[in-house]
């Protein structure tokens, strides 16, 4: 789970409740629940909301308390358990409002749930069935959920689109494009590391494919190993211990040279897999900060 | 002065019984509540309002204390469900299945005792389904307790009348056959063998692969200290440090065979155990499901 993201999300997503237009009605029907959630009570409170969905017979309510239930649940880090019960209100066919906050909270708790391709096709349905809505936090998300896939080329698009759309400011513009390309450069070299090119340089050349992943010391270590392990051999077999030099030297510098092959490959993957965390991390610091400009202006 | 006394007696009488069908009212919605949560697998939820019915008596006790074990079973926690499960009274109409499955819980945890207990305190009519299945879970803990002369005792009355569990009868006494056909490697045995072979403890424990590799490291690290030896003599350093680092293998190698063969056996008896459970409930979920 992209921990380092969440924090950042939490503050916008999370704390902000939705706005659902109630009648004063419904309000006493939550008024129990919302008295919990107020209170921080949240696994108290999605039960009350729970039991409103289990209770009432009309399906606007049902749907309301079931969103109410999901913030709930939100608030617990459930986002499983949100996303399945959210299922429960894709046939509810009352106002676009509703059905449009069913969908993006569905999409939400996707990408939450670290099921980035299901949110993206979540938002695309959700662009295509409530395209006439305001759709600033489906910018937001969209943007979190194809930075999440790495689709950097789409992600650019998408941001032009996103400001051209609340802003007239071709400075901003051009300022924003320069810092993603300059969070992107930083990176660069990150993205292009690769765990069979790793491999590769560490059969020719021992302790380069660690090298290679960003790990100098354990390529150093790696080749001292192996050209030690070899100098057992030789000074064994030019003292005439051939059978000991064959297994106390060749022996260990096999094993140094294929475990030296696979360690590159490995720590290629992890190194690649920590540095676009960090990537992602400074990514959604910067759609954040996009998006807090977007909303002042 | 009297009537007026008897009209106050009845009216307060109708309003004592009016919040009483209330509370009763409010109770049942409770617990169809807590059955929706239930159905949609919010175990935490349905747990937290039973836990509030904690209160309530007679009846609604005996359901509170059904849901609350079977949703407990539900999530695995078969302790705490052999508990709540225990504590259903025998007017309940759910008595048996609770009994049945609050022992199968204990014998799951591994209290096989206290599993055989509860289960010869099950009052059973003779000839009846209830008294079979029994005879049953008892051959089952007794199996599980390697207790063979109580599981000849319940199997010999097997009979296969009752068609939910017939097939596990059939089983049981598989499993006690695998029991007596098994031989069991001896830890002690496997070391010996390993100190005059390196590795054939292991393939005497049925780790053959295990036993062929350690064989063959140990052969190459005893070729590469003779090699020094011929070389250098028994008082070289080089001959010395081989030596002795072939001598740890070594004496690992006979530790590591005994620890394998005890392996072996608890790997068996896990087996076998996994078994068993599986038989003892599928009767339970075809009787009382």
């Amino acid at each position: 789970m992209k921990w380092n993201n969440v924090f950042c999300l939490i503050c916008i997503f999370l704390c902000a409740t939705p706005l659902i237009n109630r009648t004063f009605a419904d309000e006493k029907v939550f008024e129990k629940a919302d008295a919990l959630f107020a209170s921080g009570n949240y696994f108290e409170a999605s039960i009350e909301y729970e039991r409103v969905l289990f209770l009432s017979e009309s399906s606007k309510i049902r749907t309301i308390a079931n969103l109410q239930k999901v913030q709930a649940l939100k608030q617990l880090g459930e986002f499983g358990k949100a996303r399945n019960d959210l299922q429960r209100s894709f046939h509810f066919r009352g106002d676009d409002s509703l059905r449009f906050e069913v969908l993006y909270q569905y999409a939400f708790c996707l990408y939450m749930d670290n099921r980035s391709d299901e949110a993206y096709a979540t938002l695309l349905q959700l662009k295509h069935a409530f395209g006439h809505l305001p759709l600033q936090r489906y910018f937001l998300l969209r943007a979190m959920v194809l930075a999440d896939l790495q689709q950097w080329e789409d992600l650019r698009t998408h941001l032009e689109s996103w400001i051209t759309m609340y802003l007239d400011d071709d400075a901003f513009l051009q300022s924003t494009f320069e810092r993603y390309d300059n969070i992107l450069s930083d990176f660069e070299k990150v993205l292009s590391i690769d765990k069979q090119r790793a491999r590769l340089r560490s059969t020719f050349v021992p302790g380069l494919g660690q090298i290679y992943a960003g790990e100098v010391g354990w390529g150093l270590l790696n080749g001292f190993s192996q050209l030690a392990s070899l100098a057992a051999f030789g000074v064994m077999a030019y003292n005439g211990y051939y059978i000991a030099s064959f297994f106390a030297g060749l022996g260990p510098w096999q094993s140094f040279y294929f475990g030296g092959i696979n360690h590159a490959g490995e720590l290629a993957a992890i190194n690649k897999n920590s540095r676009l965390d960090e990537l992602q991390t400074a990514m959604s610091v910067f759609l954040l900060a996009v998006d807090a400009y977007l909303a002042d202006s | 002065m009297k009537l007026s006394f008897a009209v106050v007696l009845i009216v307060m009488t109708g309003f004592a019984q009016a919040r009483e069908a209330d509370e009763n009212y409010t109770l049942r919605k409770e617990i169809d509540f807590i059955l929706h949560l239930i159905a949609r697998e919010d175990f935490d939820a349905g747990l937290h309002l039973l836990d509030r019915l904690d209160k309530v008596d007679g009846a609604l006790k005996d359901s509170v204390n059904y849901l609350s074990g079977w949703v407990m079973y539900r999530q695995k926690n078969l302790e705490m469900s052999a508990l709540k499960l225990l504590k259903v009274r025998e007017e309940s109409p759910v008595f048996y299945k609770s009994r049945f499955f609050g022992a199968y819980n204990l014998a799951h945890v591994g209290r096989h005792q206290h599993a055989q207990n509860t289960l010869t305190q099950i009052p059973v009519t003779p000839d009846s389904m209830h008294e079979a299945m029994q005879r049953f879970q008892l051959s089952g803990v007794a199996l599980l307790q390697n207790d063979f002369d109580t599981f000849h005792k319940h199997a010999s009355l097997f009979d296969g009348r009752f068609h939910v569990m017939a097939q596990q009868e059939h089983n049981m006494l598989m499993h006690r056959q695998r029991f007596e056909a098994t031989r069991t490697p001896s830890p002690f045995l496997a070391g010996m063998l390993s100190a005059a072979v390196p590795g054939l403890g292991r393939v005497y424990a049925g780790k053959s692969s295990e036993g062929i590799i350690s064989f063959l490291y140990l052969a190459a690290m005893g070729l590469t200290t003779y090699d020094f030896y011929r070389g250098g003599g028994a008082g070289s350093p080089i001959f010395i440090i081989s030596a002795s680092v072939t001598g740890i293998f070594y004496a690992g190698n006979i530790y590591g065979s005994a620890v394998a063969a005890r392996r072996v056996n608890q790997e068996f008896r896990h087996e076998m155990e996994q078994r068993i459970l599986f038989d003892m409930h599928i009767p339970l979920r075809n009787a009382f499901n």
